[in-house]
């Protein structure tokens, strides 16, 4: 009986074309390895002449064609038709289909993207409510690094359905800030006042102009818009110095930032409120405090 | 000329400070020992080199930007300034020699000039505007000329140039008018003067409100009063403000009289026509 089930397996064993077998898996090894560095070659070639984003794309697409190349080798060296593994491929991917709904989803989701291109690697993005650098952009998913540095994977096909900020598309941006001044001050002198900061500010660019606008007239306050451009880099930087010297400059000028505030109407036009001072309650009637009780 | 009369009037003590505050100059190399502090004051900044046994510092300072110095002040001596200055250590080269010079360069980003008031070429006419741009500095040791650090001798303020905020280019401003008369513009060892010649070849007149000067394609030139001069940029305008070419002349205007060259441009281009390609915007 043991004799037996050991030449049947020795008869198993020994009709497998090891050689095959092993000559298909030296190709795909060749092939991952041979991709690698082809790829690694291409994007250094095209390294100063294209964008990192690009550079990336074309890493990619070069690895996996040569991976593939490798790999269709190494099934012809076992035996495989190829005519057969595409129909049976068929078949598969329906049935992977059904089955996996939401990655095939992001999949295709992903092939918009690439083509769409709405943001490539390196820029700041803000999705729903997450601002980051976009770091990668794979298959199922984008990989933000936010500036807190965190790391943040957010599946194409969201980015497909929701509102994408691109924050660094454009070389320059509108730094828009609302100031609220005192309804006794001079709007005026207030607008020539804040020009001058812009026009002093090495990070405020000259063109296009600086303006202020007059947006309402507020419970507390003139509400006031404060528009200048900074180059994109320096948005945080030029938004921040701006506010301070604002600030300073409003206090040096003497101009008041008010605070919300309520006045108390008496009920008539000139009668003031009656205040009557009355004398303290006497406190016999208090218990006495533990502490006294004990003396 | 003026030094040695300086000197001859002066008490012993008051000469050796005269010899010791110089004018500075460009491309000139100064020898410091080791423990001596150069200090300049030259546009809107003030400097100061250290050699110390190991070691090269430099510390720097910004004037304010109205401060308008007609001189550049050098000086030797062992004091250091004080210590809340931010500064940059450098380890001494092998072959420095002791040797420090400093060298003019241009911005390395396109800056934009105006005329005082918008100004009107009629049809056919030519104008020739001469312009002033603040330069920065390069600190350079020994003999190999090795490059430490880069200043602005003015801040630098920026501006954007484009047909609208999607398109267009990041260039700095210029902070003084390009002028119709040479003897109108300033004379400053931190500023170098361009000639930019407009040819209106249009049937129409042209409004120049401002013009956009490639600056970092400019070599610096000294003639022999010290002064700082670039080649002269030709403007040519034929069918309209977008096709403008422009192209940057060989050699300095001879209104500068002899000059030699003091540092090449830091870009260049392979092709003449190219240039018209890369400043689209020479109009705005």
């Amino acid at each position: 009986m043991f004799d037996e089930l050991q030449n049947t397996l020795m008869q198993i064993v020994g009709s497998i074309a090891w050689g095959q077998w092993l000559a298909a898996g030296f190709l795909l090894l060749l092939g991952i390895v041979l991709g690698t560095l082809v790829a690694r070659s291409a994007g250094k070639l095209a390294e100063n002449r294209i964008s990192r984003h690009h550079q990336v794309m074309i890493r990619r697409l070069v690895f996996y064609l040569v991976f593939i190349i490798f790999a269709m080798a190494a099934l012809r060296e076992v035996g495989f038709s190829l005519q057969v593994l595409l129909g049976a491929a068929g078949i598969l991917t329906v049935a992977i289909g059904f089955a996996s709904q939401t990655s095939a989803s992001n999949i295709i989701s992903g092939l918009f993207l690439v083509m769409e291109k709405p943001f490539e690697i390196g820029n700041l993005i803000e999705v729903d409510a997450t601002v980051g650098e976009v770091v990668a952009i794979d298959l199922l998913s984008v990989k933000l690094r936010t500036r807190d540095n965190l790391y943040v994977r957010i599946p194409n096909e969201t980015l497909i359905k929701t509102r994408v900020v691109n924050r660094s598309r454009f070389p320059i941006r509108r730094v828009d800030l609302l100031i609220g001044i005192a309804y006794a001050e001079d709007v005026e002198r207030v607008k020539e006042l804040l020009l001058s900061l812009a026009e002093q500010n090495t990070v405020c660019l000259e063109e296009p102009k600086p303006f202020v606008l007059v947006t309402g007239f507020g419970a507390s306050s003139v509400d006031l818009q404060f528009s200048f451009w900074v180059v994109q880099e320096e948005f945080l930087e030029g938004r921040g110095a701006m506010m301070i010297e604002i600030k300073k400059a409003l206090d040096q000028a003497g101009i008041e930032i008010p605070f919300p505030h309520t006045s108390v109407y008496a009920g008539s036009h000139s009668a003031p409120f009656r205040i009557q001072l009355v004398d303290p309650e006497p406190t016999q009637n208090k218990d006495r405090l533990d502490a006294d009780q004990k003396n | 000329m003026k030094e040695p009369d300086l000197k001859r009037s002066l008490s012993p003590g008051m000469t050796e400070l005269a010899e010791s505050q110089r004018d500075g100059v460009w491309a000139r190399r100064y020898q410091l020992a080791s423990g001596q502090t150069q200090r300049h004051q030259l546009g809107q900044i003030r400097l100061w080199v250290s050699l110390l046994d190991m070691e090269w510092q430099v510390r720097h300072e910004s004037l304010p930007a109205d401060a308008d110095p007609l001189t550049w002040h050098e000086t030797v001596g062992h004091c250091q300034p004080s210590s809340d200055l931010p500064l940059q250590r450098f380890i001494r080269p092998a072959n420095d020699q002791n040797l420090v010079q400093y060298l003019p360069a241009m911005a390395q980003l396109p800056t934009v000039i105006r005329p005082y008031q918008p100004l009107t070429i009629p049809a056919g006419g030519r104008c020739v505007l001469y312009v002033g741009t603040s330069l920065w500095m390069q600190v350079l040791l020994g003999e190999q000329q090795q490059v430490l650090t880069e200043l602005p001798l003015a801040t630098p303020s920026k501006t954007w140039l484009g047909a609208n905020t999607m398109q267009g280019e990041i260039c700095y401003a210029s902070a003084t008018y390009g002028r119709l008369v040479l003897e109108a513009v300033p004379m400053r060892p931190w500023r170098a003067v361009t000639p930019v010649t407009i040819n209106n070849r249009r049937t129409k007149p042209l409004l120049l409100e401002r013009f956009n000067l490639p600056t970092p394609l400019l070599s610096l030139h000294r003639n022999e009063r010290g002064q700082l001069w670039t080649p002269g940029v030709v403007v040519e305008c034929e069918t309209d403000m977008s096709s403008a070419s422009l192209r940057i002349e060989p050699r300095v205007t001879a209104a500068a009289g002899d000059c030699e060259l003091i540092a090449p441009a830091r870009e260049k281009l392979a092709k003449g026509r190219s240039l018209v390609r890369a400043f689209d915007h020479i109009f705005g």
